[in-house]
């Protein structure tokens, strides 16, 4: 079943006065339980939209259908975890993981008994009353994941949720999000511009094209789980992405050099 | 360290009492121009034991709060509407920043010639002393929250109002903290002025009163009680609570 499709979605954006094609028709299918990695170089139009998928941007046309309803405002049907985390840092770590329940008004007993399990899930019950500068970057990450989760959403979207952590904190993230994905059969979306990180986490990986943003070419990894990042089976898959995006890589950098 | 600074402290101003003694000693001028930190010291003792000083102290301090208490929630609330309206911000705000280069002291004879010599007519000058610069700061910093805030707040689902309540004023906290900061050093300017030109009581008029009774050593004094009153604000209110603010909200 089709959890998620983007039909046909175009976003452009003002340069200096010219308008650019960010997103140049971008159709795209999820469906419910899958885990989906978007990989492309950055700057390639994969955040924008990711951004319209969770309704904080606005595509100049194309539409977004989750269950088959098309959407257009954010919501925590669609809950996000940011590059940069993004947690509040006047709350604690309990009331940042609490902050989506709270504003949907249920009750303080009901959302500690939900908040208890992801906060135990994402191994951070002993930091619930931290506050987040007490935090190193990737226990952060654990928080902004358990914050996301929280709300049940139907489809998890990440934004490069791991960009900024140490290669050993993000390999452990990395098998402990696959096992999070299978205990909670969520329906993730993944964007990186890592192309390890997406052969370790995806079923499929959608390769972006870059400027205008174009699905350039899917990829479906079919391999047994949890994948560790050592695991040297997996280079074969990314030798093959790596050989689809060089030449989006090279355009790039030819491109920002005559620029 | 701490214990350094503090001795060093200490020697400074006991200089600056030998200093002063010594220079009282040469007999320069006059103990009606220039008193004996003696002379001060007893004016003070004076004062708190028949209990005019406190009663200074208490009526300053109270139009103080109530007159800061209104700038910082009408500033609060000027500043978000500022921050959330553009019209808003394109008219009142460039009124505001206006307003806010008039000297606290310029509003006394409005304030007389509406409220007459009464209480309201010393809030009122305190008000306007201190409440743009409550809204300004609260502006800025609503302006300033990371966009990331929003984004993630928006995507779990708040609304307009809880945005507000919930992330923005949160985020704007230590912007908010030196708007009450810098509010309660105009607010505080203000109270002496305008107590100084109403002789209505407060700390101002004892100043007044020293300067009619042509007895220096009370105005040593209350200026002193001023000073000291602005050094245990500043130093136990806001430096407490500005460094709790930044150190939590990862600024420091």
């Amino acid at each position: 079943m089709t959890k998620l499709e983007a039909r046909n979605i175009v976003k452009r954006f003002d340069h200096n006065g010219n308008p650019v094609l960010a997103l140049d028709g971008i159709n795209l299918k999820v469906d419910e339980g899958d885990f989906v990695c978007i990989v492309g170089p950055s700057g390639c139009g994969k955040s924008t939209f990711l951004n319209i998928v969770a309704g904080l941007e606005k595509p100049d046309s194309g539409e977004i259908l989750l269950n088959g309803n098309t959407i257009s405002t954010p919501g925590p049907d669609r809950t996000m975890v940011f590059q940069e985390g993004a947690l509040f840092p006047w709350l604690k770590v309990i009331d940042n993981v609490e902050f989506g329940l709270k504003m949907a008004g249920i009750p303080k007993n009901e959302r500690a008994q939900i908040s208890q399990r992801y906060l135990d899930m994402m191994q951070l019950t002993k930091f619930a009353n931290s506050y987040t500068y007490q935090l190193s970057t990737g226990m952060k990450q654990r928080v902004a994941i358990a914050r996301a989760l929280v709300m049940d959403p139907e489809i998890l979207l990440m934004d490069e949720p791991f960009a900024a952590l140490d290669a050993q904190t993000r390999d452990l993230l990395l098998v402990e999000l696959q096992l999070i994905w299978e205990r909670t059969k969520k329906t993730i979306l993944f964007v990186t511009h890592s192309i390890a990180e997406s052969v370790i986490l995806g079923n499929r990986v959608v390769v972006f094209k870059n400027r205008p943003a174009k699905i350039k070419k899917e990829f479906v990894i079919d391999y047994r789980r949890p994948r560790l990042a050592e695991d040297e089976n997996l280079l074969k898959y990314q030798q093959e992405i790596l050989a689809e995006l060089r030449t989006e890589v090279k355009a790039q950098i030819k491109r920002e050099f005559e620029e | 360290m701490k214990g350094k600074i503090t001795a060093k402290r200490i020697v400074f101003y006991a200089a600056i009492v030998v200093v002063w003694q010594i220079v009282f000693s040469l007999n320069i001028w006059s103990e009606n121009i220039f008193p004996s930190p003696l002379q001060v010291a007893e004016d003070l003792a004076y004062g708190a034991a028949d209990g005019t000083l406190f009663f200074g102290i208490a009526t300053s301090m109270w139009r103080l709060i109530v007159g800061l208490a209104i700038s910082i929630a009408g500033g609060i609330t000027l500043g978000v509407f500022m921050a959330r309206i553009a019209s808003v911000n394109q008219t009142i705000g460039s009124l505001i920043l206006g307003l806010q280069s008039v000297p606290s002291v310029a509003w006394v004879p409005m304030s007389l010639l509406w409220f007459g010599l009464t209480d309201s007519g010393i809030i009122f000058v305190t008000v306007a002393s201190s409440l743009f610069a409550v809204t300004i700061n609260t502006y800025s910093g609503m302006k300033n929250i990371p966009t990331s805030y929003i984004a993630a707040a928006r995507n779990m689902g708040t609304s307009e109002a809880q945005l507000i309540t919930n992330v923005m004023l949160p985020a704007a906290f230590p912007y908010l903290i030196s708007g009450f900061k810098q509010g309660w050093a105009f607010a505080w300017r203000g109270v002496i002025g305008a107590e100084i030109i109403f002789s209505f009581l407060g700390l101002g008029f004892l100043l007044n009163v020293g300067r009619e009774l042509n007895d220096i050593s009370q105005v040593i004094s209350v200026m002193l009680v001023i000073m000291i009153i602005g050094i245990l604000i500043d130093g136990f209110v806001f430096k407490k609570i500005e460094r709790k603010v930044m150190s939590r909200w990862g600024l420091a």
